[in-house]
């Protein structure tokens, strides 16, 4: 397990809006069933007092926090002010900021995560679907029921594209340590990486799948640091140049953002990519006999 | 969204940048009503969004006498097949030495990043190419204000205080109107100072609204339909429709139609929660495309629930084949109404792309 577990409290932020309260309702359920502590918190700036789905909703989170036991915020604030949120939940002294909001401005992204790393806070997002550690705790919106417990990790810039590999893994019998959605905007807090650097440390992970698209080079700088036994899959083979698709981080704009280029690349490391999604499981399952 | 040269050097000159006098026509003979403020020598310059302009023609030399027949040729001329309906007429400057300055955001240290160079001009991409030491390069926390003295000083090197300052001030231009890229090349000293030749301003579309932006220029009309729907529609020009919900799924399912031997006509990510009426548009504005033969529906349920996939895929009545695949959240009752009106549904992404191709032939 990476970045939480059963015994994380969490607030969200954004609580009493349409998603925000739709989600506290998903991810309490979530840690029911799981025996978790789930979302101990609501936040929404004067609408302090109420309650969603039965959890408190307070004015601020520093105002949360002298009531309640929490070390993460799941952040369901719109695009102009959840910049802010990220700092607010920061500054409070919140270890980890889980960012699901779309259509962030990249400068406000830059300066929130900034900040949030200055005050020694983990950002992952925005524009993610959140993290889900199978039987432990989900900080998002991942739907749960394509989940089963095992010791995959998978990192993705992309949500659907995510489930749909975590349900190719499922049936075929491969279950998941931690599943993280970084977020699909060209700026975002934790990397390939970064999150690569905690799979290293997490006893319960034996590989990672990377999911990848176009733009950037975040793929490669993050395979190339780890002992972390890998399979990736990287989306947008057929994206033309110069088009945004549908993240505002997928766009080629020349260089080595293309898809072709970051396969290439990773292959040279010796890293196994999978040409289409249902073949990562076979990878998988081939990574583990050259391991065992 | 791109600006045009003569908007991006609007924004430059509110930042303190010294830009060279121009005006601006959509007509040739609306130069007559400005020839008090055209100088002895001039440069004509086609305002389009094309890279290497000037190597395409669309940037000629021109003195008070011959301006009005050199922007009536530059109006009748494609740039890269771009049609030029404005032109910008600056003085001509005294140029002494070109630089280049660009600034971008590094996704990877996640900071402003500036480039500079000794000699800018048109071929500075091939210099970045050729000699790696000719472009330097700072980054820096994104909470400063202004570029650190000492890093503009470790970036400008010997050139002139006053490009320092310039460089300092199109930082400004990159934060204050939310840009993913400010570029001034050439960046020129002449004998009256220093100048921006050339300008060039990229803003970030989720900043548009907050800068005033009503509409995003770099989108095709029906792409700007689809955005009011709330879908990512990017227009390509095969022959299979895709309609799918994540843009990282849809871009998945294009790479697999070409890799099974088709070609996509488009991409089209309904986004999350999409309701029958969302989809029941995506499939009436992808049967809009063309080029098509066939649409193929991917979708993977999780926030958005397949039954009402299902209604919408019912509901748009297009006459094109529809082949599906939908799972996850309600997918069953999706599949069982879909089954009722006779759609073709397969179980994977694999089967559904490689039927849709099958079908496009």
């Amino acid at each position: 397990m990476i970045y939480g577990d059963k015994k994380t409290g969490i607030i969200v932020t954004g609580a009493t809006g349409r998603q925000g309260e739709y989600h506290i309702g998903l991810m309490n359920e979530y840690a029911r069933q799981v025996g978790g502590r789930g979302v101990v918190a609501g936040v929404t700036p004067k609408k302090g007092g109420q309650k969603v789905h039965g959890v408190p909703v307070y004015n601020t989170v520093k105002e949360a926090l002298r009531e309640q036991d929490a070390t993460a915020a799941v952040v369901f604030v719109p695009g102009g002010a959840a910049a802010d949120s990220i700092m607010e939940a920061a500054d409070a002294g919140l270890e980890l900021v889980v960012a699901i909001t779309e259509h962030v401005p990249v400068h406000d992204t830059m300066k929130a995560i900034a900040y949030a790393e200055m005050k020694g806070c983990a950002v992952i997002g925005p524009n993610c679907p959140g993290l889900l550690s199978p039987g432990e705790v989900k900080m998002g919106i991942m739907p749960s029921g394509l989940f089963s417990r095992g010791h995959v990790g998978v990192i993705s810039r992309s949500g659907t594209l995510t489930y749909e590999v975590v349900d190719e893994l499922t049936r075929a019998g491969i279950g998941q340590s931690t599943v993280v959605g970084i977020g699909g905007d060209p700026v975002i807090g934790q990397t390939f990486s970064d999150v690569l650097e905690r799979f290293a440390e997490d006893p319960v992970t034996k590989a990672v799948v990377l999911i990848g698209e176009v733009g950037g080079n975040l793929e490669a700088e993050g395979a190339k640091n780890t002992d972390v036994p890998l399979v990736a899959y990287i989306a947008g083979v057929s994206a033309p140049p110069d088009k945004r698709m549908g993240h505002a981080g997928a766009i080629v704009e020349g260089g080595e953002s293309d898809a072709r280029s970051k396969i290439a690349k990773l292959k040279k490391m010796g890293i196994h990519v999978a040409s289409r999604p249902s073949e990562i499981p076979d990878l998988i399952r081939e990574l583990f006999r050259c391991h065992c | 969204m791109k600006l045009l040269e003569h908007e991006a050097k609007q924004l430059f000159a509110q930042e303190g940048i010294r830009v060279p006098n121009g005006i601006l026509v959509g007509k040739h003979e609306e130069i007559l009503l400005h020839m008090d403020a055209i100088a002895d020598n001039v440069v004509v310059k086609a305002q389009v969004d094309v890279g290497g302009r000037g190597k395409a023609g669309g940037v000629l030399m021109a003195t008070r006498d011959t301006v009005i027949e050199t922007a009536r040729q530059l109006f009748n001329t494609k740039i890269k097949g771009i049609e030029v309906q404005r032109i910008l007429i600056e003085e001509r400057l005294a140029i002494q030495h070109e630089y280049f300055v660009s600034i971008t955001i590094d996704r990877i240290k996640k900071q402003p990043v500036i480039l500079f160079a000794e000699t800018g001009g048109v071929d500075i991409e091939e210099t970045a190419h050729t000699k790696k030491d000719a472009v330097r390069s700072v980054s820096f926390c994104p909470l400063l204000s202004d570029v650190p003295g000492f890093l503009l000083r470790e970036l400008c090197g010997d050139a002139p205080a006053d490009i320092q300052k310039t460089v300092n001030r199109l930082y400004h231009v990159f934060c204050h109107k939310d840009a993913l890229l400010a570029e001034i090349n050439p960046l020129v000293t002449t004998p009256n100072g220093v100048y921006a030749a050339d300008a060039k301003l990229i803003v970030d579309d989720n900043s548009l609204a907050r800068q005033g932006i009503a509409v995003n220029r770099d989108l095709t009309e029906r792409e700007r339909e689809a955005e009011k729907h709330g879908f990512s529609f990017v227009e390509l020009d095969g022959t299979i429709g895709v309609i799918g919900n994540g843009a990282g799924l849809t871009m998945s399912t294009l790479d697999l139609i070409e890799y099974y031997g088709g070609k996509a006509a488009d991409f089209l990510d309904v986004g999350g929660g999409a309701d029958s009426e969302r989809v029941m548009h995506a499939v009436r504005l992808v049967a809009g495309v063309p080029t098509l033969r066939v649409i193929v529906v991917n979708l993977l349920g999780g926030i958005t629930r397949c039954d009402e996939v299902a209604k919408g895929i019912i509901a748009s009545g297009v006459p094109v084949p529809v082949i599906v695949r939908i799972a996850g959240t309600n997918a069953e009752e999706g599949q069982r109404l879909l089954a009722e009106k006779g759609y073709e549904m397969l179980d994977t992404m694999d089967h559904v792309v490689k039927k849709a191709v099958e079908v496009a032939g």
